[in-house]
């Protein structure tokens, strides 16, 4: 163990910490031994997949832990203080003064009954003992400080008055209010959009430099901790497995799982296309006591002292430890196979194919109208989609990018014919099927895997009955799972596996274009490189056209031969994928991808800061210029007039802007 | 908030309307006529006919239907045919007692049932199952129990044998005491079903809205485990809690017609079972109207106060 | 065609255990098991009533007159020498019949408008509710009171009173469950299968609405038995001879001082049948829905 940094400017040190929830179906140990230690100022991040404890650990931390959840064992030190032998009172008194806490969903963690004022004034009037009048004085300074435009008359509002992000910066403030030593900030910008989320990282950045509160940021997101975080533990199945300055662990990681987790990840900048890591089975079952190292069954350097004793955390480097009996981990070599090897073929040459389109959208718009109740009430028209003509060839992906609101899982709707246009026509040759975001309700429950598959051949009347069994196991062997699974219940499957059966069902009409609409999101690391190399092996294989609709930009960079980047429903950049990425041209996608973290810690200490202001406008009360023209760095009085169309400069590219060229 | 309480005002009006028309044409449907049903065999043809007459039914339905709404609107309800006393003014001697009788059923119940179940959800919350299960059981079963079981066991044991209430007599507001006295044991009886019913709800409101993000919030600042649960946890519980206490009103407005049955009291609901019991179906038609009219009042009452307290309905 | 290169990765042992099959599941439920250890021996003994050494329960008795409860008259008798358990187990025949009958018949009723209401929507839905909205206007007992004074007293009338004042409950039920579903991502993805209206009513929507359906409908049942009693006692709806749990309790009221158990033996069979039944329907619930429990 490395306890070197553990010195005179440590803010927090955590020794042993175990946490268990006892639930109907057995104890989950959900925390196994944690232990770490922080300095004064220092930012930290605990990465880690879902189930891995990351969060029961930081909410142990402060024992906001509720019923069944339990410490069991541990001690953390703040400043001399053991948090867990702490009297209530005593504790009371720490939190929200000594620790300050931001959570992960802004839109439900404010008191939703409670003006922003009742929520924040108390607890500053309590811990820093001001009367009424300071309190509130300090609040709107805060409030101000986080960038709320007109603090003293939003104190007032109701958080269902404020946007997501605008609600996190109260969070933010309400955290930083009582000056705390540390924050522990839990997905703090999960739920957000990429602007706004880089936004809130680079106000957490230097809110925390400025008055040295350490900040403790749980996340899943690896781009998010090379951008934030100096150190970095990287927790499984309730232990941290390796520990240390970021740019080392993720530089030079020494952890089987670290290494395989960072390049299950897809990464914009290596230019071709080698496929990504699997990591196979399943997380451990946390009820299970785990013997040996918890990793070993996923491990391809697993031998046979792993399954006997869990490997301690060890030194590999200056504060760098990892938990491998290995000293480096995986060799190169079995990396490559978990990759199965066979690297992805370069891509088509976007020249050379036929033009022979699939899927043609011409000036689509659609527009919702919402009347009121109140026959004089003018009904309020939400302009969803405002233009969009798209195209996708034959065995190419059209990757549709763009923040929520921006009406890309509208067009998805309306290429599906969900919806109906409001203006423009679309053109499909052939059939085009889809996959939905959340695979957890795009199935009937009632239904077995078998009758869900097999649903579009029984509506269609596709062929007889034992063709359509036949057809059915051809299909659910070519998503990459055994038959055997077709006698089971949607809640039977893990997340991945649903997202596979999704893919079967929709491959049995034989459709040519595939709709997926952020197939990926609600998945894990490790799966997500699953179903993306799936998707992929489908494309090449059965010639298939995919529209991929993400707001994640190194998926979409990934999968796609074509990109459109929309705003406020309509396509502001159009081209060839690896181009508008390497040269955004509109002013927008240079934002977006300023916005995004990269895998890369150097790369994002060298980057220049510039982030976009504001956020998105109202689909109600579109700007009547250019839409992007209120948050746009370069925009000048023509913008504001007039609607720059979508224009072709170079061969292959087209850009909605003035300013271009 | 105005605009707010114009659109309930007007759902107010309409279902005042479809309730009274609804209730005028079913008793249209009567086998024969009101009259002739209200007769029995007793009256032969011609004294029927002057009935009819006296009733209106010779009346065509539209002009019938008129009239009653002209009366109704200015509370004109006729008499009894029975006992030819103006029925508007049994009603009005009536409906104070029932009202008291509900009003005072509710104040028990707030004042027991939201601690109660306040205390039963703070304890399944924190995992502490005996006292939880305790109150929640001996809610579900005193919510089960008829209401006109409850009060035959009340009125053994507090009347009959303690001989602490009196079971019988007049009921009158001129006399509070006794009216007090009087009014008691209905009260009792009531309370238990209703408490055990809105403590239930406000264990099951307040234990989901104790697992709510902005719980964990409150915490994270401070804020000690009373203060989270009175400050956040019952504001917001108090949405759900409302919405129910005027929706079992209703099964409230049920339990008057049967306490004042078991304990002589002159309410309402007794004028019902009397008026039903002596064929009056006048007096039915216009008691089972004022029912649903409190009924949608306390509702609408109700919207009013869930918008008072959640700022987010716009509805 | 080649296989993907993830084929491998998932071999049939996985961490997801098969559940069994519903119905077994709802027989394992604790709470379902307390619920049947209630009902099955009541039902028993309405069952076996005719062949059990019991005084019939028309039968009356003026040497056995208002006696104590004993081995002979485990409900003791009442002032005209009947036997007290042998009238409750027809009454709680009765009761059952009129429970069951209106949770069917409301349960039908209901899901037939509510599905309609919500799955059809505007006009047809706006002219469903607003009765709906007005019948709800009116306390369930009293609509029931006002409408037996119209179709008169006895089995069949209370019946169908009673489930006339639960439909609309039904029916509101239903239609929030189909709205509900209408907008689950399953039923937009068997949309893109070109699945025709009756394929996603009969195949995505009606099944899912079963289990709640269910779960209400017991509940009803048992409402309608507190229901009847309520009437019955009330002297509105099973009139004597023919017994009824209301009306015995009524008949006892009188003499309450000298025959206690007249009345509250037969309304403790009836509080009895209502906890078995709410017992019943927390068990579909949470057999179906094992987040359901709290």
């Amino acid at each position: 163990m490395n306890f070197a940094r553990t010195m005179i400017d440590t803010v927090l040190s955590v020794r042993d910490l175990r946490t268990e929830f006892a639930t109907d179906k057995g104890v989950v140990r959900a925390v196994n031994g944690v232990s770490f230690a922080m300095r004064r100022g220092e930012r930290m991040a605990i990465v880690g997949e879902s189930g891995s404890g990351k969060s029961a650990m930081a909410m142990s931390l402060i024992r906001l832990l509720v019923h069944p959840g339990k410490v069991v064992n541990g001690e953390v030190w703040l400043q001399g203080r053991d948090i867990m032998t702490m009297s209530e009172s005593e504790l009371n008194d720490v939190r929200g003064n000594e620790i300050g806490t931001v959570f992960q969903d802004p839109m439900s963690s404010l008191d939703p009954v409670m003006k922003v004022r009742d929520q924040m004034v108390p607890p500053i009037m309590r811990h820093l003992s001001l009367d009424r009048a300071r309190a509130e004085a300090a609040a709107v300074a805060w409030l101000d400080k986080v960038g709320i435009p007109d603090a003293a008359r939003r104190i007032d509002a109701f958080p269902f008055e404020m946007s997501g992000g605008m609600r996190q910066r109260v969070m933010i403030a309400m955290a930083l209010s009582c000056q705390p030593k540390l924050i522990i900030a839990d997905e703090p910008t999960t739920a957000l959009d990429v602007t706004i989320q880089a936004q809130i990282v680079e106000l957490l950045r230097t809110l925390t430099a400025e008055t040295g509160t350490a900040m403790l940021f749980i996340t899943h997101d690896l781009g998010l901790v090379s951008r934030f975080a100096r150190t970095v533990a990287v927790m499984y199945a309730g232990k941290i497995v390796e520990i240390g300055p970021t740019r080392d662990v993720f530089g030079n990681p020494k952890h089987p799982y670290t290494q395989s987790l960072l390049s299950a990840i897809p990464r914009g900048a290596d230019g071709g296309r080698s496929r990504l890591v699997q990591i196979p089975g399943f997380p451990p079952d946390m009820r299970q006591e785990i013997l040996g190292c918890a990793f070993k069954d996923r491990c391809l350097g697993a031998e046979q002292r792993c399954g006997e004793a869990a490997p301690p955390l060890s030194a590999r480097g200056p504060s760098h430890d990892a938990a491998c009996w290995q000293p480096n981990g995986l060799d190169a070599g079995s990396l490559a196979q978990m990759r199965k090897t066979t690297d992805r073929a370069a891509r088509p040459d976007v020249e050379a194919l036929p033009p022979h389109d699939i899927l043609e959208t011409n000036n689509l718009s659609k527009h919702f109208v919402r009347g009121s109740m109140l026959p004089w009430r003018k009904p309020v028209v939400v302009r969803a989609l405002n233009g969009v003509s798209l195209r996708v060839r034959r065995g190419e992906t059209l990757g549709i990018v763009g923040e929520s609101g921006c009406g890309k899982s509208t067009v998805a709707r309306l290429l599906l014919e969900l919806d109906a246009p409001t203006t423009g026509e679309i053109f499909i040759q052939g059939t085009a099927q889809m996959v939905f975001q959340d695979p957890s309700s795009s199935f009937n429950p009632k239904m077995r895997v078998q009758d869900i598959i097999s649903e579009p051949l029984d509506i269609n009347g596709r062929g007889s009955k034992a063709d359509r069994a036949e057809k059915v196991r051809t299909l659910i062997r070519q998503v990459g799972l055994d038959p055997s699974y077709l006698e089971r219940y949607p809640s039977q499957l893990s997340g991945g596996q649903r997202q596979r059966v999704a893919v079967a069902r929709a491959l049995a009409l034989d459709p040519t274009v595939v709709v997926a609409d952020e197939p990926t999101s609600a998945l894990d690391v490790s799966v997500r490189a699953q179903i993306i190399n799936l998707l992929c092996d489908l494309k090449d294989e059965l010639g298939i056209s995919f529209v991929f609709i993400s707001h994640d930009l190194s998926t979409v960079r990934y999968i796609s031969d074509w990109i459109a980047v929309m705003y406020l429903g309509e396509v502001v950049e159009y081209g060839p994928a690896e181009e508008v990425f390497r040269a955004p041209a509109h002013p927008y996608t240079r934002a977006l991808l300023d916005a995004a973290p990269v895998l890369d810690p150097s790369a994002e200490d060298d980057r220049p800061v510039s982030i976009i202001k504001g956020e998105l406008p109202s689909p109600l009360d579109i700007p009547r210029g250019c839409g992007f023209a209120t948050r746009c760095p370069h925009v000048s009085e023509l913008c504001r007039t007039e609607k720059p169309i979508l224009v072709q400069r170079q061969p292959n590219r087209k850009e909605a802007c003035h300013h271009v060229g | 908030m105005f605009a707010f309480a114009g659109k309930k005002l007007i759902q107010l009006i309409v279902t005042t309307i479809g309730v009274v028309t609804l209730v005028f044409f079913t008793l249209r449907l009567i086998p024969g006529d009101a009259a002739s049903a209200m007769a029995g065999d007793t009256l032969s043809g011609e004294a029927l006919e002057r009935l009819r007459d006296q009733m209106g039914l010779n009346e065509p339905l539209m002009s019938q239907y008129l009239t009653y709404w002209r009366k109704l609107l200015v509370l004109d309800f006729g008499e009894t045919i029975t006992t030819g006393l103006s029925a508007g003014e049994l009603m009005r001697a009536a409906a104070p007692i029932t009202i008291s009788i509900a009003l005072a059923t509710i104040v028990v119940t707030v004042l027991l049932a939201i601690p109660l179940g306040t205390l039963a959800a703070f304890l399944a919350h924190k995992g502490k199952k005996g006292l939880d299960s305790l109150i929640t059981g001996a809610a579900m079963v005193l919510d089960l129990m008829p209401s006109f079981w409850t009060g035959l066991f009340f009125l053994l044991f507090f009347s009959l044998t303690l001989g602490l209430f009196p079971a019988s007599g007049t009921v009158s507001l001129e006399n509070p005491g006794h009216f007090l006295q009087r009014i008691a044991l209905p009260v009792m009886v009531l309370s238990v079903t209703q408490v055990a019913t809105m403590a239930r709800i406000t264990r099951t409101a307040v234990l989901e809205v104790l697992s709510e993000d902005y719980i964990r919030t409150a915490r994270s600042l401070g804020w000690s485990e009373l203060r989270v649960l009175f400050r956040h946890a019952l504001k917001n519980a108090a949405l759900p809690i409302v919405t129910v206490v005027g929706l079992s009103f209703g099964s409230l407005l049920n339990g008057t017609v049967i306490v004042e049955f078991i304990f002589n009291i002159p309410g309402i609901g007794s004028l019902l079972v009397n008026g039903i019991n002596s064929r009056d179906y006048q007096m039915v038609q216009n008691l089972i109207i004022v029912y649903a009219l409190i009924f949608v009042t306390i509702n609408f009452v109700t919207d009013l106060v869930y918008r008072k307290i959640d700022p987010r309905v716009s509805f | 065609m080649s296989m993907t290169g993830s084929a491998v990765l998932f071999s049939p042992a996985h961490p997801f255990p098969r559940v069994r099959g519903k119905f077994m599941q709802f027989l394992s439920n604790q709470k379902t098991q307390i619920g049947l250890l209630i009902l099955v021996p009541i039902l028993v003994l309405v069952v076996l009533a005719p062949y059990l050494p019991l005084q019939k329960p028309l039968q009356t008795n003026l040497r056995a007159m208002m006696q104590w409860p004993s081995w002979t008259f485990p409900f003791g008798t009442d002032r005209m020498g009947r036997d007290v358990l042998s009238r409750t187990l027809e009454g709680v025949k009765v009761s059952l019949l009129v429970g069951f009958s209106v949770a069917f018949i409301s349960l039908a009723f209901g899901v037939v408008l509510g599905t309609i209401a919500g799955f059809f929507g505007r006009f047809v839905d706006r002219a469903i509710m607003t009765v709906v909205d007005i019948l709800l206007a009116f306390p369930s007992l009293l609509l029931a009171i006002g409408l037996v004074s119209i179709v008169g007293t006895g089995i069949f009338p209370v019946i169908v009173a009673i489930a006339f004042a639960d439909v609309p409950r039904f029916v509101r039920l239903q239609r929030s469950l189909v709205l509900g579903l209408r907008t689950r991502a399953f039923i937009d993805a068997a949309r893109t299968m070109r699945a025709s209206k009756t394929w996603l009513l009969f195949r995505h929507i009606v099944p899912n609405t079963i289990a709640p359906l269910l779960v209400a409908a017991s509940i009803a049942a048992a409402n309608a038995i507190l229901v009847e009693a309520s009437l019955s006692f009330l002297g509105l709806g099973i009139m004597p001879p023919e017994p009824s749990l209301g009306n015995i309790i009524r008949d006892g009221q009188t003499y309450l001082e000298q025959a206690w158990w007249i009345s509250t033996l037969p309304g403790a069979v009836i509080l009895a049948i209502a906890i078995s039944l709410h017992f019943l329907s927390d068990g579909i619930r949470e057999s179906l829905d094992p987040r359901a429990r709290t």
